[in-house]
């Protein structure tokens, strides 16, 4: 009896060592090749070349001095704000109003308009982009912040109404029609009473739209031409990518590529996960 | 006395109310979604070879002739190939292996599960471009790749490889399993616990608890991250734009690189890129269709 009771014992010891093991491993593959760029990105490239894999001898700073001014990174990052800010901001606000309509005031063209945008889910980028290009082209928005901004707030569109729609479902009715006898009108509703209710999933949506534009590439990069329009990932493609045997800025460059996003990731862990999982859902 | 609030007239400002609510947003999602993908479908069918769209030289439908040049192409079934790779590791790499990542820290197998969660997820959050940049310097001749090899087998010389997809591959899986990871945890714990106490209570081994009361709960998610995975990867761009620009000789290219290449490189064929995203969201929705149809024949024991 007590033999049976040790051998499981053990074996369940073992199991647990091995799944720690399992775990760790593909804990290391997840983050090695990140320390790897980082570790490397304070080497020379004299020094990279005669040592791969190992820490740095000394430790420079020379890489990210180079690659701060040669890339224009100031210029990127504030253009990727920019873009990210108001795109997020403003797809807030729109789907939210039409979330609320949708949801609140009853309407016979409710079904057709809302149908119309969760057909946008599962629109995508490749059948948009030569046509967006031609018709940015044709108003004249080529190559400008504008002709950014409105091709990402649509696209981030869907996604916000779907969610927000959803989420304003959930909101009592009986709240928005006593308010409405009170004489308050929809903008009123809209603003003293969804908004402050929906803050929740206007987090979801905030987040999915941040993380959407910051790393968005194909499009900013058919849009524009200007090294003053691009934004950080492209600024990064063009900078770092053309940079082919000078590993030592190319690392420090990327670095900075992706410290950014990085933060937001460490700041808003708990909130991006669950984001993430809520805009899977959509199938 | 103030003028009274008729019952039409609480209709009509319902009804303006309703339209500057819901116009703005909608007007811009016309603009940049759903009519330029109904124009691309027209594009396709067309013989527009770029300049003016409008007032320019007179633009004709000429059928489905971009669509027959386009199934004579081998490089068309050479990027299809690709991408067929990818919908594979997808479906059969990333959702397993985040599924079991997920399934160890929701039934507290380790300690640190939080830990653990943040550093695996940390690839996905990257911008595509910087993980692209990264993997091609590793993978390069003079990267680490190499390097690394030699310390296991001191002989090996870099050559051009024979499988130049499996490096794009292998990112593909260490980037996005962390996603899967992410969305099964979510789900996981949704599901009812005290369910999974009363099975191990009741004597049911780990692997029964999984097999009869976690799987089935989770069928709904299984087939819609098996959608999500097949529609991502057949849109993937970034990562193969950047790490390998489709190269060596177009062998690592896929659709939406392969029509980038002719809408935008060269001289502009934008009714052949055009033929090409439409036959991409058609296949998109041919595999959807099919794992639905699936589900609904094998699953869905709930």
């Amino acid at each position: 009896m007590r033999d049976i009771k040790d051998t499981q014992s053990v074996s369940a010891k073992v199991n647990l060592v091995l799944t720690y093991l399992v775990m760790l491993f593909f804990t290391v593959m997840a983050i090695y090749p990140l320390l790897w760029l980082v570790m490397n990105s304070f080497k020379t490239t004299t020094e990279f070349q005669l040592n791969k894999l190992g820490l740095p001898q000394d430790w420079v700073l020379v890489n990210y001095q180079d690659s701060w001014v040669r890339g224009k990174f100031p210029v990127l990052i504030i253009n990727s704000i920019v873009y990210t800010g108001i795109t997020t901001v403003v797809t807030l606000v729109f789907s939210f109003m039409a979330g609320f309509a949708f949801a609140k005031i009853p309407h016979k063209a409710t079904k057709f308009l809302h149908g119309s945008f969760i057909i946008g889910l599962l629109l995508t980028l490749q059948s948009i982009m030569v046509p967006l290009f031609l018709i940015i082209n044709w108003v004249g928005l080529y190559n400008s912040r504008l002709g950014v901004l409105i091709p990402y707030i649509g696209i981030a569109m869907p996604m916000g109404i779907y969610l927000g729609t959803e989420y304003i479902k959930s909101i009592p009715t009986a709240l928005v029609e006593s308010a409405r006898i009170d004489g308050a009108t929809y903008m009123k509703i809209f603003i003293s009473i969804i908004i402050p209710m929906a803050a929740p999933v206007g987090v979801t949506v905030a987040i999915l739209t941040v993380t959407g534009t910051w790393n968005e590439f194909m499009l900013i990069n058919i849009l524009t031409s200007s090294d003053t329009l691009k934004s950080l990932p492209v600024g990064v493609q063009k900078f770092a990518g053309a940079l082919s045997s000078d590993f030592g800025k190319q690392f420090a460059a990327l670095v900075i590529g992706l410290i950014p996003m990085l933060l937001f990731y460490l700041v808003f862990r708990k909130e991006i996960t669950k984001g993430v999982a809520a805009g899977a859902v959509k199938g | 006395m103030p003028r009274m609030h008729t019952l039409a007239d609480s209709r009509r400002e319902q009804n303006r109310a309703y339209w500057t609510l819901v116009l703005p947003g909608f007007l811009i999602y016309i603009a940049v979604m759903a009519f330029p993908t109904v124009f691309s479908i027209f594009l396709s069918l067309s013989d527009y070879a770029g300049g003016k769209l409008f007032g320019g030289n007179p633009v004709h439908l000429v059928g489905l002739k971009w669509y027959k040049n386009l199934f004579s192409d081998e490089y068309f079934y050479l990027a299809l190939k690709n991408n067929m790779y990818i919908v594979f590791v997808s479906v059969f790499g990333q959702i397993p292996l985040g599924f079991f990542l997920a399934y160890v820290l929701y039934r507290g197998l380790v300690r640190f599960a939080d830990f653990f969660q943040t550093m695996i997820y940390l690839p996905t959050v990257i911008s595509t471009v910087v993980i692209g940049i990264l993997w091609k310097s590793f993978f390069a001749p003079y990267g680490a790749f190499p390097e690394l090899v030699r310390l296991f087998n001191p002989a090996y010389e870099y050559g051009i490889s024979n499988h130049p997809m499996l490096p794009v591959l292998f990112v593909i899986l260490w980037m996005y399993t962390g996603m899967y990871l992410i969305i099964f945890i979510a789900n996981l714990q949704k599901i009812d616990s005290s369910i999974i106490e009363a099975a191990r209570i009741d004597g049911a081994s780990e692997s029964q608890t999984l097999r009869y009361i976690i799987l089935p709960a989770l069928s709904g998610v299984l087939v819609t991250t098996a959608i999500l995975a097949i529609s991502g990867s057949l849109k993937s761009f970034d990562l193969i734009f950047v790490m390998t620009g489709g190269g060596p000789a177009n062998r690592t290219s896929v659709l939406s690189v392969y029509m980038f290449d002719k809408a935008f490189k060269g001289a502009p064929r934008y009714p052949l890129a055009n033929a090409i995203s439409t036959v991409m969201v058609i296949i998109s929705f041919l595999l959807i269709g099919l794992t639905k149809w699936v589900e609904s024949k094998f699953g869905g024991r709930e």
